[in-house]
């Protein structure tokens, strides 16, 4: 438990992680299925830790390369709630091709309020977050 | 908003799996007496599939459950029992409003929601995974009472967090999809809804003419976890690999991919009617999920130091796949003709 605490990812810090007991079944030698609540088991940790290590290195690359100017604040939060230009596409209700092309910061600029806002909506921020993102990480 | 409480006197018990957890709730509330395995086995929730071409989290999506609202829909239908289920709704006023009136009427609803904006769901399980199960059974002021079969306990959502989760969009969006029971008939016939159970589960994991879907679908998937590291490489395989586990043994499973509670449906049912063929088959379908879960410990083992050289080899990893296919498919085998 001590492990993951000092892992860099936000989602290891958070109070409620690993405190949730799951219902799991087994099956014994004498035939009975039986029911038991425990926490995950050791299989159970090392996949979600796999997967969560992946989504925080995704973000985490997605940030320096927003910080060097090549991709825009889009592709960055996109990485941060976890979805792809497809995922995205349906929860802001931008069509495919234009995420696509949002994720380019020469397109990004030229964009209107009301894409903004479906954006920020999608992403649960407020417009002013998700348009002054040098301000948010240059401290 | 008024302020008045509305509480039902809804029991709340945990459970392996979201829906037929809610489901077997549902059927405790009116009076009659059914253990969730039994709800989960004639509503059909065991399945298979394997979609690669589709990818879920950044690695090949497979379910190991029916689609959402199947469970409560078909055990509804088999058994003959009046409910209600309310696909979509054109907009969210209307929703909370229907769900609103079920509560003064009395009624506990279910709801189908996303898991990602669900505040009181563990941090680790919150991806985007839009075909969870709960049941509204209280509201005071602003606040309304949850029953998740996967917690332990009953929680509470603020009405903007459960219009958010209710209204989550992305793949098999909820729209804000409802259902409750509305009335039991005096006698549940249990012998008919578990033949018609069993029937349409046999056709669904080895008849449907479609190589992805059932026995078919795991056999291909074991055949393609043999490929995945010189496909892929060592780190994307494992990582394909941990996609399978955490399927299998997270996400309000009851382990092992819902085979453990679909053994206990058989078993249950076979002690019921005292079919022998029927207890056979619960003996090896809790093989079958042990075999599972043996996959699952060999399997972290690679997922653990994904970058070096894997602990397991996957050709190995594939051969477990298909004998545990193999396996299941003599159960489906066993129960085709039972006469119960």
């Amino acid at each position: 438990m001590e492990k993951q605490m000092e892992n860099s990812n936000p989602v290891y810090k958070n109070k409620s992680y690993g405190q949730y007991r799951e219902m799991l079944y087994s099956y014994d030698e004498n035939g009975n299925f039986q029911k038991s609540v425990s926490y995950h088991g050791e299989p159970d940790r090392v996949v979600l830790e796999q997967a969560w290590d992946l989504f925080n290195e995704r973000a985490e690359e997605a940030k320096q390369k927003v910080l060097a100017g090549k991709v825009s604040p889009i592709a960055y939060y996109m990485e941060k709630i976890l979805a792809d230009p497809m995922g995205l596409s349906m929860m802001a209700g931008v069509s495919l091709w234009k995420v696509k092309l949002h994720c380019k910061p020469f397109f990004f600029k030229r964009l209107s309020d009301r894409t903004l806002t479906q954006y920020a909506e999608a992403f649960n921020i407020s417009m002013e977050q998700l348009k002054n993102f040098e301000h948010l990480t240059g401290k | 908003m008024d302020s008045k409480s509305l509480m039902i006197n809804y029991t709340h018990r945990q459970a392996g799996h979201c829906e037929s957890g809610a489901t077997s709730n549902l059927y405790n509330f009116y009076g009659y007496k059914m253990s969730e395995p039994m709800a989960f086995g004639i509503g059909t929730g065991i399945y298979f599939s394997y979609l690669p071409f589709i990818k879920l989290m950044f690695a090949p999506m497979m379910s190991f459950r029916n689609l959402p609202n199947t469970v409560f829909r078909r055990s509804a239908n088999y058994l003959g029992v009046d409910a209600t289920v309310i696909k979509k709704f054109s907009n969210v006023k209307d929703s909370m409003d229907a769900l609103d009136r079920n509560l003064e009427k009395g009624i506990p609803t279910g709801v189908q929601v996303g898991v990602f904006n669900l505040t009181f769901f563990p941090p680790e399980y919150r991806q985007h995974y839009n075909m969870h199960n709960m049941v509204v059974f209280g509201k005071e002021g602003d606040l309304y009472h949850i029953s998740d079969t996967v917690m332990e306990h009953p929680q509470t959502l603020t009405y903007d967090d459960l219009v958010r989760v209710r209204w989550a969009k992305g793949a098999f969006a909820p729209k804000g999809k409802m259902y409750w029971i509305n009335q039991m008939p005096k006698e549940l016939d249990i012998k008919k809804g578990v033949e018609l159970g069993i029937k349409k589960s046999v056709y669904e994991m080895t008849k449907v003419p479609f190589w992805l879907i059932g026995i078919k679908g795991m056999k291909v998937m074991g055949r393609d976890i043999k490929k995945w590291p010189k496909k892929h490489g060592n780190q994307k395989a494992a990582f394909y690999l941990g996609q399978i586990l955490r399927m299998a043994e997270d996400f309000g499973t009851g382990g092992a991919g819902f085979r453990y509670i679909y053994g206990a449906f058989l078993k249950e049912s076979g002690q019921k009617f005292e079919n022998a063929v029927l207890l056979d088959a619960a003996d090896l379908m809790g093989r079958t999920a042990n075999k599972w879960r043996e996959f699952t410990y060999i399997g972290a083992r690679n997922c653990k130091n994904r970058s070096s050289q894997p602990e397991e080899d996957y050709n190995t990893l594939g051969d477990m796949m298909l004998e545990i296919a193999g396996m299941e498919e003599q159960v489906f085998k066993k129960i085709e003709k039972v006469k119960i």
